[in-house]
């Protein structure tokens, strides 16, 4: 059996496309798995080229499975062995709100509570979770692009609320 | 028994509060409202995708066009064998040479049309006349040799030095350096009395007094005539120097990190990336003050 493989991710202007398609969503999962935004940028970058550079392998319609598996790829051999201290420099940022002071101090304190258990979820509780919430990723969709199955999703997700649940209630 | 994940099917509301209810206290179910109120209001820091896309573009087409213009380079040398012990000299009279400045790398022939490839900051220097009988020249600096056929052949440098007969080859002499990696063919090399016939794939390296031998790679051509620098347990001091070299910039860092060693490499054609692959690892980080100067400092964050 052989691979329908051609070469149209090679095509400049094809891989241009697939990148504003992609890039963003590459970026934010690569930083809710190190909270270090230009550590993300750099790994896009770097797996981006390398995807172009090997735009020979790639099966039509795995195009992206195959950009998040060189991106994980990157991160576990290069960033991870290199033994930088991957402090969770940040979580996603609220959004400006008109509440009144009180509540927002409230909120503000919640706000932390929720920033310091999103750090402390596993790495794939995290990414499934925050792909689903703040990139608006359906199961379905984080399963392809994962390459796992929908109810691995199903599982991710549903501990992250639990444990998220738990540890704030802890605090 | 098939495992239920029922948080995640009521996120995604194929099932409804009511049936959570199922399986959670009230209390439990407002505190995940609360929690994904929370979220929902979260964004991840911006991202210019656009200025990313020409970066990658602009390296993407260098590395093919290099990649083409090298195989225009090197042509087959028969490998030839030869054994002797060299002493440093200095050629006095008459003189050629050929000197490269900061993030310069030049190529030319001596006069028996062996090729010769200079990095940034070296100096080469030889007597033309008579050279086919008396191959001989001095170098300061780094070099990478394609020797035609013929007498025998000495590279002469303050470190240390170099005889062959016919070979491809590569010598770094910077500080306390010394380095000679054999690309085809067999060198011999003389440093701190001592004589080691370096054979085709394999190094010789003198590193503040003490040498070492080793089998490399697969490499067939050093790194920098295809425009990056590549390090393998270099004390950090050397590998900053090189890029200073190559950027013609110059770098001010701790100097306590200057022992430790560095495995990995940078590329010639962009600073920042350059910059990030050389501190990245050691948990620095790189500000650039002009487009001369560049501080490392731990990164706190």
């Amino acid at each position: 059996m052989s691979h329908n493989t051609n070469e149209e991710y090679c095509n400049e202007k094809k891989f241009s496309e697939f990148f504003l398609d992609n890039s963003a969503l590459l970026r934010n999962y690569m930083y809710y798995k190190c909270g270090n935004s230009e550590l993300a940028n750099d790994i896009v970058q770097d797996a981006f080229l390398k995807f172009w550079n090997n735009c020979k392998k790639v099966i039509p319609g795995k195009a992206k499975s195959f950009l998040f598996t060189i991106a994980n790829n990157l991160f576990l051999n290069e960033y991870a062995k290199s033994k930088v201290a991957l402090t969770f420099k940040s979580m996603p940022q609220k959004k400006y709100t008109h509440e009144t002071p009180e509540f927002l101090l409230e909120e503000k304190e919640f706000g932390e509570k929720l920033q310091k258990a999103l750090s402390n979820l596993t790495e794939s509780q995290r990414t499934a979770f925050l792909m689903n919430r703040i990139d608006g990723k359906k199961y379905k969709e984080i399963a392809e692009i994962l390459q796992i199955s929908v109810k691995a999703v199903e599982k991710r997700i549903h501990n992250a609320l639990l444990s998220l649940r738990k540890e704030i209630e802890n605090i | 028994m098939k495992k239920n994940y029922f948080l995640a099917k009521w996120l995604d509301g194929e099932i409804t509060d009511e049936t959570l209810k199922e399986h959670v206290s009230e209390e439990e179910i407002r505190a995940y409202k609360k929690i994904i109120s929370a979220t929902n209001q979260l964004e991840a820091p911006s991202y210019d995708a656009q200025e990313t896309l020409e970066k990658i573009k602009k390296t993407h087409s260098k590395t093919a066009v290099k990649k083409l213009n090298y195989t225009n380079y090197f042509y087959r040398v028969a490998a030839v064998f030869a054994v002797l012990i060299a002493s440093y000299y200095f050629i006095s009279t008459k003189n050629t040479s050929y000197t490269t400045n900061l993030a310069e790398k030049i190529t030319f022939e001596l006069p028996d049309q062996s090729e010769v490839h200079l990095n940034a900051d070296s100096k080469i220097t030889f007597k033309a006349k008579n050279w086919e009988n008396n191959r001989t020249l001095n170098l300061k600096g780094e070099a990478y040799f394609n020797v035609k056929k013929g007498a025998k052949f000495t590279v002469n440098s303050k470190l240390g030095s170099v005889q062959v007969l016919g070979t491809k080859f590569n010598v770094i002499e910077r500080d306390q350096y010394f380095e000679v990696n054999c690309y085809e063919g067999l060198v011999s090399v003389t440093s701190k009395n001592e004589t080691v016939k370096v054979p085709a794939g394999s190094s010789y390296k003198v590193l503040n007094d003490s040498s070492q031998f080793s089998n490399n790679t697969n490499e067939t051509i050093p790194a920098w005539l295809q425009n990056s620098s590549s390090f393998k347990s270099m004390p950090y001091k050397y590998v900053l120097k090189e890029l200073e070299r190559q950027y013609n910039i110059s770098i001010e860092y701790d100097v306590k990190y200057e022992n430790n060693l560095f495995t990995g490499s940078f590329i010639h054609s962009d600073l920042e990336l350059a910059l990030q692959a050389i501190s990245i690892p050691l948990n620095l980080k790189y500000e650039i003050i002009s487009d001369k100067k560049v501080h490392l400092k731990l990164d706190e964050n």
